[in-house]
Protein backbone atom coordinates (compact mmCIF):
# COMPACT_ATOMS: atom_id res chain seq x y z
CA UNK A 1 0.00 0.00 0.00
CA UNK A 2 2.68 2.21 0.93
CA UNK A 3 4.51 1.91 -2.09
CA UNK A 4 1.43 1.85 -4.31
CA UNK A 5 1.17 5.14 -2.86
CA UNK A 6 4.83 6.63 -3.52
CA UNK A 7 4.73 5.39 -7.09
CA UNK A 8 1.15 7.32 -6.86
CA UNK A 9 2.99 10.91 -5.34
CA UNK A 10 5.82 9.80 -8.74
CA UNK A 11 2.97 10.18 -11.13
CA UNK A 12 1.30 12.89 -9.34
CA UNK A 13 3.95 15.31 -8.98
CA UNK A 14 4.79 15.59 -12.63
CA UNK A 15 1.50 15.59 -14.25
CA UNK A 16 -0.56 16.99 -11.38
CA UNK A 17 -3.25 14.40 -11.13
CA UNK A 18 -4.75 15.14 -7.82
CA UNK A 19 -6.22 18.39 -9.06
CA UNK A 20 -7.59 16.81 -11.72
CA UNK A 21 -9.11 13.89 -9.83
CA UNK A 22 -10.76 15.69 -7.33
CA UNK A 23 -12.71 18.66 -10.07
CA UNK A 24 -13.61 14.88 -12.50
CA UNK A 25 -14.76 13.16 -9.43
CA UNK A 26 -14.45 13.23 -6.08
CA UNK A 27 -15.43 16.14 -5.57
CA UNK A 28 -17.62 16.96 -8.78
CA UNK A 29 -20.73 18.55 -7.73
CA UNK A 30 -24.15 17.00 -9.32
CA UNK A 31 -27.58 18.38 -9.20
CA UNK A 32 -29.66 16.67 -5.99
CA UNK A 33 -32.73 16.42 -8.00
CA UNK A 34 -30.57 13.85 -10.30
CA UNK A 35 -31.51 10.48 -9.96
CA UNK A 36 -30.14 7.25 -10.99
CA UNK A 37 -31.64 7.47 -14.43
CA UNK A 38 -29.01 10.05 -15.74
CA UNK A 39 -26.76 7.36 -15.85
CA UNK A 40 -28.17 5.74 -18.85
CA UNK A 41 -25.83 7.57 -21.39
CA UNK A 42 -22.61 7.03 -19.48
CA UNK A 43 -23.53 3.47 -19.24
CA UNK A 44 -24.16 2.86 -22.41
CA UNK A 45 -20.76 4.94 -23.23
CA UNK A 46 -18.87 1.93 -20.31
CA UNK A 47 -20.76 -0.89 -22.92
CA UNK A 48 -19.04 0.56 -25.79
CA UNK A 49 -15.90 0.18 -24.13
CA UNK A 50 -16.81 -3.27 -23.13
CA UNK A 51 -17.24 -3.76 -27.46
CA UNK A 52 -14.23 -2.51 -28.11
CA UNK A 53 -12.27 -4.35 -25.83
CA UNK A 54 -13.97 -7.49 -26.36
CA UNK A 55 -14.20 -6.78 -29.96
CA UNK A 56 -10.21 -6.50 -30.46
CA UNK A 57 -10.50 -10.13 -28.79
CA UNK A 58 -12.44 -11.61 -31.19
CA UNK A 59 -9.92 -10.26 -34.15
CA UNK A 60 -7.30 -12.13 -32.55
CA UNK A 61 -8.84 -14.96 -34.23
CA UNK A 62 -11.82 -14.20 -37.09
CA UNK A 63 -11.60 -14.38 -40.20
CA UNK A 64 -13.82 -11.97 -42.50
CA UNK A 65 -14.37 -15.10 -45.46
CA UNK A 66 -17.72 -16.59 -46.62
CA UNK A 67 -15.68 -19.97 -46.21
CA UNK A 68 -13.88 -19.22 -42.67
CA UNK A 69 -16.20 -17.10 -40.85
CA UNK A 70 -18.15 -19.60 -39.45
CA UNK A 71 -15.29 -22.33 -38.66
CA UNK A 72 -13.44 -19.15 -37.20
CA UNK A 73 -16.18 -18.17 -34.33
CA UNK A 74 -16.41 -21.60 -33.65
CA UNK A 75 -13.31 -21.68 -33.45
CA UNK A 76 -13.43 -19.00 -30.86
CA UNK A 77 -16.66 -21.13 -28.59
CA UNK A 78 -14.89 -24.12 -28.51
CA UNK A 79 -10.82 -24.10 -28.10
CA UNK A 80 -10.35 -20.79 -27.37
CA UNK A 81 -10.14 -20.71 -23.67
CA UNK A 82 -12.63 -18.26 -22.33
CA UNK A 83 -13.51 -17.81 -26.10
CA UNK A 84 -16.96 -18.37 -25.27
CA UNK A 85 -17.13 -16.02 -22.70
CA UNK A 86 -15.62 -13.16 -24.79
CA UNK A 87 -17.86 -14.20 -27.79
CA UNK A 88 -20.97 -14.07 -25.60
CA UNK A 89 -19.75 -10.35 -23.58
CA UNK A 90 -19.77 -9.12 -27.12
CA UNK A 91 -23.08 -10.79 -28.32
CA UNK A 92 -25.04 -9.60 -25.22
CA UNK A 93 -22.80 -6.33 -24.89
CA UNK A 94 -24.73 -5.50 -28.52
CA UNK A 95 -28.24 -5.74 -27.01
CA UNK A 96 -27.12 -4.09 -23.33
CA UNK A 97 -26.04 -1.04 -25.39
CA UNK A 98 -28.62 -0.85 -27.64
CA UNK A 99 -31.21 -0.90 -24.78
CA UNK A 100 -29.06 1.61 -22.77
CA UNK A 101 -28.42 3.81 -25.48
CA UNK A 102 -32.76 3.95 -26.56
CA UNK A 103 -33.15 4.28 -22.34
CA UNK A 104 -30.96 7.44 -22.19
CA UNK A 105 -32.98 8.65 -25.45
CA UNK A 106 -36.06 8.35 -24.15
CA UNK A 107 -34.93 10.15 -21.06
CA UNK A 108 -34.12 13.43 -22.37
CA UNK A 109 -36.65 13.23 -24.89
CA UNK A 110 -39.04 12.56 -21.82
CA UNK A 111 -37.57 15.76 -19.71
CA UNK A 112 -37.19 17.92 -22.96
CA UNK A 113 -33.19 18.05 -22.80
CA UNK A 114 -32.96 18.74 -25.91
CA UNK A 115 -34.06 21.94 -26.01
CA UNK A 116 -31.70 25.54 -26.06
CA UNK A 117 -28.73 25.39 -25.63
CA UNK A 118 -28.50 21.81 -25.47
CA UNK A 119 -29.98 20.82 -29.39
CA UNK A 120 -26.70 19.81 -31.03
CA UNK A 121 -26.27 17.37 -27.91
CA UNK A 122 -29.61 16.25 -29.12
CA UNK A 123 -28.31 15.81 -33.12
CA UNK A 124 -25.11 14.28 -31.95
CA UNK A 125 -27.07 11.94 -29.95
CA UNK A 126 -28.97 10.71 -32.86
CA UNK A 127 -25.78 10.28 -35.16
CA UNK A 128 -24.90 7.77 -32.38
CA UNK A 129 -27.78 6.27 -31.73
CA UNK A 130 -27.66 5.37 -35.62
CA UNK A 131 -24.51 4.47 -35.42
CA UNK A 132 -25.09 2.35 -32.56
CA UNK A 133 -27.72 -0.07 -34.63
CA UNK A 134 -25.79 -0.26 -37.51
CA UNK A 135 -22.77 -1.35 -35.91
CA UNK A 136 -25.12 -4.04 -34.19
CA UNK A 137 -27.07 -4.67 -37.75
CA UNK A 138 -23.31 -5.39 -39.56
CA UNK A 139 -21.92 -7.37 -36.14
CA UNK A 140 -24.93 -9.74 -36.56
CA UNK A 141 -23.47 -10.66 -40.50
CA UNK A 142 -20.12 -11.69 -39.10
CA UNK A 143 -20.59 -15.10 -37.85
CA UNK A 144 -22.37 -15.86 -41.09
CA UNK A 145 -24.64 -17.96 -40.24
CA UNK A 146 -28.06 -19.02 -41.31
CA UNK A 147 -29.43 -16.04 -38.89
CA UNK A 148 -26.60 -13.60 -39.70
CA UNK A 149 -27.10 -14.27 -43.80
CA UNK A 150 -31.45 -13.89 -43.63
CA UNK A 151 -31.49 -11.29 -41.35
CA UNK A 152 -28.64 -9.28 -43.96
CA UNK A 153 -30.68 -10.13 -46.67
CA UNK A 154 -33.90 -8.71 -44.87
CA UNK A 155 -31.75 -5.61 -43.27
CA UNK A 156 -30.71 -4.33 -46.80
CA UNK A 157 -34.18 -5.07 -48.93
CA UNK A 158 -35.36 -2.24 -46.51
CA UNK A 159 -33.82 0.46 -48.33
CA UNK A 160 -34.32 -1.47 -51.45
CA UNK A 161 -38.08 -0.30 -51.30
CA UNK A 162 -37.48 3.33 -51.96
CA UNK A 163 -39.11 4.41 -55.14
CA UNK A 164 -36.26 4.74 -58.01
CA UNK A 165 -32.70 4.75 -56.26
CA UNK A 166 -34.18 2.25 -53.76
CA UNK A 167 -32.62 -0.66 -55.68
CA UNK A 168 -29.42 1.05 -56.10
CA UNK A 169 -29.16 2.04 -52.55
CA UNK A 170 -29.39 -2.17 -51.83
CA UNK A 171 -26.57 -3.17 -53.99
CA UNK A 172 -24.42 -0.78 -52.65
CA UNK A 173 -24.54 -1.65 -49.13
CA UNK A 174 -24.74 -5.30 -50.62
CA UNK A 175 -21.37 -4.24 -53.27
CA UNK A 176 -23.77 -6.25 -55.77
CA UNK A 177 -27.11 -7.78 -56.31
CA UNK A 178 -26.65 -10.38 -53.36
CA UNK A 179 -25.60 -11.09 -50.17
CA UNK A 180 -22.08 -12.35 -51.01
CA UNK A 181 -18.34 -12.71 -49.52
CA UNK A 182 -18.17 -8.80 -50.91
CA UNK A 183 -21.17 -7.73 -48.37
CA UNK A 184 -18.77 -9.60 -45.14
CA UNK A 185 -15.72 -7.93 -46.27
CA UNK A 186 -18.02 -4.39 -46.39
CA UNK A 187 -19.60 -5.06 -42.93
CA UNK A 188 -16.59 -6.31 -41.31
CA UNK A 189 -15.02 -3.11 -42.36
CA UNK A 190 -18.13 -0.83 -41.18
CA UNK A 191 -17.92 -2.72 -37.87
CA UNK A 192 -14.96 -2.85 -36.85
CA UNK A 193 -12.91 0.46 -38.10
CA UNK A 194 -15.28 2.74 -40.19
CA UNK A 195 -18.66 3.27 -37.70
CA UNK A 196 -16.00 2.62 -34.40
CA UNK A 197 -13.71 5.75 -35.64
CA UNK A 198 -17.19 7.65 -36.69
CA UNK A 199 -18.41 6.96 -33.49
CA UNK A 200 -15.60 8.09 -31.58
CA UNK A 201 -15.58 11.45 -32.68
CA UNK A 202 -19.08 12.21 -32.40
CA UNK A 203 -18.78 10.99 -28.78
CA UNK A 204 -16.23 13.62 -28.04
CA UNK A 205 -18.36 15.95 -29.77
CA UNK A 206 -21.07 14.56 -27.40
CA UNK A 207 -19.02 14.63 -24.22
CA UNK A 208 -17.30 18.16 -24.79
CA UNK A 209 -20.47 20.28 -25.20
CA UNK A 210 -22.17 18.05 -22.30
CA UNK A 211 -18.93 19.84 -20.41
CA UNK A 212 -19.96 23.60 -21.75
CA UNK A 213 -23.81 23.40 -20.75
CA UNK A 214 -23.29 20.99 -18.07
CA UNK A 215 -26.05 18.63 -16.73
CA UNK A 216 -29.21 20.00 -17.28
CA UNK A 217 -31.09 20.01 -14.18
CA UNK A 218 -34.75 18.83 -13.69
CA UNK A 219 -36.89 20.94 -12.89
CA UNK B 1 -31.77 10.43 21.11
CA UNK B 2 -29.25 10.52 23.71
CA UNK B 3 -26.69 13.32 23.64
CA UNK B 4 -23.41 10.96 22.93
CA UNK B 5 -24.84 9.98 19.56
CA UNK B 6 -24.42 13.82 18.76
CA UNK B 7 -20.58 14.08 19.94
CA UNK B 8 -18.24 12.71 17.39
CA UNK B 9 -16.91 9.48 17.90
CA UNK B 10 -13.45 9.13 19.36
CA UNK B 11 -10.59 9.69 17.09
CA UNK B 12 -9.10 6.18 16.62
CA UNK B 13 -12.72 4.73 16.44
CA UNK B 14 -12.98 6.72 12.93
CA UNK B 15 -9.56 6.06 12.06
CA UNK B 16 -10.96 2.36 12.20
CA UNK B 17 -14.15 2.60 9.97
CA UNK B 18 -12.50 4.32 7.57
CA UNK B 19 -9.68 1.53 7.07
CA UNK B 20 -12.40 -1.14 7.18
CA UNK B 21 -13.91 1.40 4.09
CA UNK B 22 -10.80 1.37 2.43
CA UNK B 23 -10.11 -2.10 2.94
CA UNK B 24 -13.28 -3.03 1.46
CA UNK B 25 -13.32 -0.97 -1.51
CA UNK B 26 -9.72 -1.96 -1.71
CA UNK B 27 -11.18 -5.54 -1.73
CA UNK B 28 -13.67 -5.24 -4.03
CA UNK B 29 -11.42 -3.30 -6.66
CA UNK B 30 -9.18 -6.09 -6.48
CA UNK B 31 -11.86 -8.80 -6.77
CA UNK B 32 -13.48 -7.42 -9.69
CA UNK B 33 -10.10 -6.66 -11.25
CA UNK B 34 -9.38 -10.41 -11.05
CA UNK B 35 -12.57 -11.26 -12.84
CA UNK B 36 -11.42 -9.36 -15.67
CA UNK B 37 -7.89 -10.17 -15.83
CA UNK B 38 -8.58 -13.87 -15.44
CA UNK B 39 -10.76 -14.53 -18.65
CA UNK B 40 -8.66 -12.14 -20.75
CA UNK B 41 -5.01 -13.64 -19.17
CA UNK B 42 -6.93 -17.28 -20.50
CA UNK B 43 -7.83 -15.69 -23.74
CA UNK B 44 -4.66 -14.90 -24.47
CA UNK B 45 -2.99 -18.19 -24.30
CA UNK B 46 -2.52 -20.42 -26.43
CA UNK B 47 -5.83 -22.19 -28.12
CA UNK B 48 -7.10 -26.15 -28.19
CA UNK B 49 -5.63 -27.43 -31.63
CA UNK B 50 -7.77 -30.56 -32.20
CA UNK B 51 -6.05 -33.46 -34.08
CA UNK B 52 -2.81 -31.76 -34.22
CA UNK B 53 -0.75 -35.35 -33.05
CA UNK B 54 -3.50 -37.76 -34.85
CA UNK B 55 -1.73 -39.95 -37.17
CA UNK B 56 -1.71 -39.40 -41.27
CA UNK B 57 -3.33 -41.84 -43.01
CA UNK B 58 -3.48 -42.21 -46.95
CA UNK B 59 -3.94 -44.90 -48.76
CA UNK B 60 -2.06 -46.40 -51.28
CA UNK B 61 -4.42 -46.39 -53.77
CA UNK B 62 -4.69 -42.49 -54.07
CA UNK B 63 -0.96 -42.14 -54.31
CA UNK B 64 -0.10 -41.63 -57.95
CA UNK B 65 3.08 -42.81 -59.02
CA UNK B 66 5.99 -40.80 -59.14
CA UNK B 67 3.74 -38.07 -57.88
CA UNK B 68 4.22 -36.69 -54.05
CA UNK B 69 1.29 -36.51 -51.25
CA UNK B 70 2.03 -33.11 -48.84
CA UNK B 71 0.21 -34.22 -45.34
CA UNK B 72 0.78 -31.92 -41.93
CA UNK B 73 2.03 -34.21 -38.97
CA UNK B 74 2.52 -32.58 -35.38
CA UNK B 75 2.35 -29.52 -36.93
CA UNK B 76 4.96 -30.42 -39.49
CA UNK B 77 4.38 -30.58 -43.20
CA UNK B 78 5.57 -34.09 -44.28
CA UNK B 79 5.57 -35.31 -48.01
CA UNK B 80 4.96 -38.91 -48.95
CA UNK B 81 6.68 -40.21 -51.99
CA UNK B 82 5.44 -42.98 -54.07
CA UNK B 83 6.96 -44.59 -56.85
CA UNK B 84 8.36 -48.18 -58.75
CA UNK B 85 10.62 -48.43 -55.72
CA UNK B 86 8.44 -47.99 -52.79
CA UNK B 87 6.81 -45.52 -50.55
CA UNK B 88 9.23 -43.54 -48.73
CA UNK B 89 8.17 -40.38 -46.41
CA UNK B 90 10.13 -36.88 -45.63
CA UNK B 91 9.31 -34.53 -43.42
CA UNK B 92 9.51 -31.31 -46.25
CA UNK B 93 11.10 -29.12 -44.32
CA UNK B 94 14.56 -28.02 -45.83
CA UNK B 95 17.79 -28.75 -43.95
CA UNK B 96 19.21 -25.84 -44.76
CA UNK B 97 17.21 -23.25 -43.77
CA UNK B 98 13.83 -24.86 -43.11
CA UNK B 99 11.57 -23.99 -46.04
CA UNK B 100 9.17 -26.19 -47.58
CA UNK B 101 11.17 -28.29 -50.13
CA UNK B 102 8.35 -28.85 -53.31
CA UNK B 103 8.28 -32.41 -55.37
CA UNK B 104 8.53 -31.52 -59.06
CA UNK B 105 7.60 -34.92 -61.24
CA UNK B 106 9.31 -33.73 -64.37
CA UNK B 107 13.02 -34.19 -63.47
CA UNK B 108 11.49 -35.92 -60.18
CA UNK B 109 13.83 -33.61 -57.72
CA UNK B 110 13.16 -32.00 -54.62
CA UNK B 111 13.58 -28.35 -55.57
CA UNK B 112 13.86 -25.92 -52.36
CA UNK B 113 11.99 -22.54 -53.04
CA UNK B 114 14.31 -20.65 -51.03
CA UNK B 115 17.78 -21.25 -51.24
CA UNK B 116 17.81 -23.71 -54.43
CA UNK B 117 19.13 -27.02 -52.48
CA UNK B 118 17.83 -29.92 -54.50
CA UNK B 119 17.45 -33.28 -53.34
CA UNK B 120 16.63 -37.02 -55.27
CA UNK B 121 13.79 -39.07 -54.63
CA UNK B 122 15.75 -40.47 -51.66
CA UNK B 123 15.99 -37.39 -50.03
CA UNK B 124 20.06 -37.12 -50.86
CA UNK B 125 21.43 -33.91 -51.79
CA UNK B 126 22.05 -33.02 -55.45
CA UNK B 127 23.07 -29.85 -55.21
CA UNK B 128 22.61 -25.96 -53.43
CA UNK B 129 23.92 -24.80 -50.12
CA UNK B 130 23.02 -27.44 -47.84
CA UNK B 131 24.76 -30.85 -46.92
CA UNK B 132 22.31 -33.11 -44.99
CA UNK B 133 19.80 -35.10 -46.78
CA UNK B 134 15.98 -34.72 -46.03
CA UNK B 135 14.92 -36.00 -42.68
CA UNK B 136 13.35 -39.57 -42.77
CA UNK B 137 9.88 -39.77 -41.17
CA UNK B 138 9.12 -43.20 -39.81
CA UNK B 139 6.07 -44.84 -41.09
CA UNK B 140 4.21 -48.05 -41.46
CA UNK B 141 2.06 -49.82 -44.35
CA UNK B 142 -1.39 -51.84 -43.25
CA UNK B 143 -3.86 -52.91 -45.56
CA UNK B 144 -3.24 -50.94 -48.11
CA UNK B 145 -2.76 -47.13 -45.94
CA UNK B 146 0.50 -45.74 -45.48
CA UNK B 147 0.35 -44.57 -41.55
CA UNK B 148 2.58 -41.89 -40.09
CA UNK B 149 2.28 -41.72 -36.29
Amino acid sequence: MRLLGRIFDWFDERYELTPLIEKNVTHKQVPRTLGWSACFGGLAFLTFLVQVFTGMLLLMYYKPHPSAAWDSVTFIKSNVPMGWLVQRIHTVGANTMIVLVFMHFARVAYYKIFRKPRELHWISGVVLMLITTIMAFTGYLLPWTQLSYWGAKVGTEIPGAVPWIGEGIRNWVRRGPAISGETLGFFFSLHIWILPAVAVAFMLMHFMMIRRTGISRPL
Amino acid sequence: MSETTHDPAPTHDRDGRRTFCKLCIGGLSVASAATVAYPVASFLGMPITVGANKPVAVPLSSLAPGQAHYAEFQGQQIVILSDEEGQRVFSASCPHLGCNVMWSPADALFHCPCHGAVFNSHGQVVSGPVSASLKKVPFEVKNGVIIVS
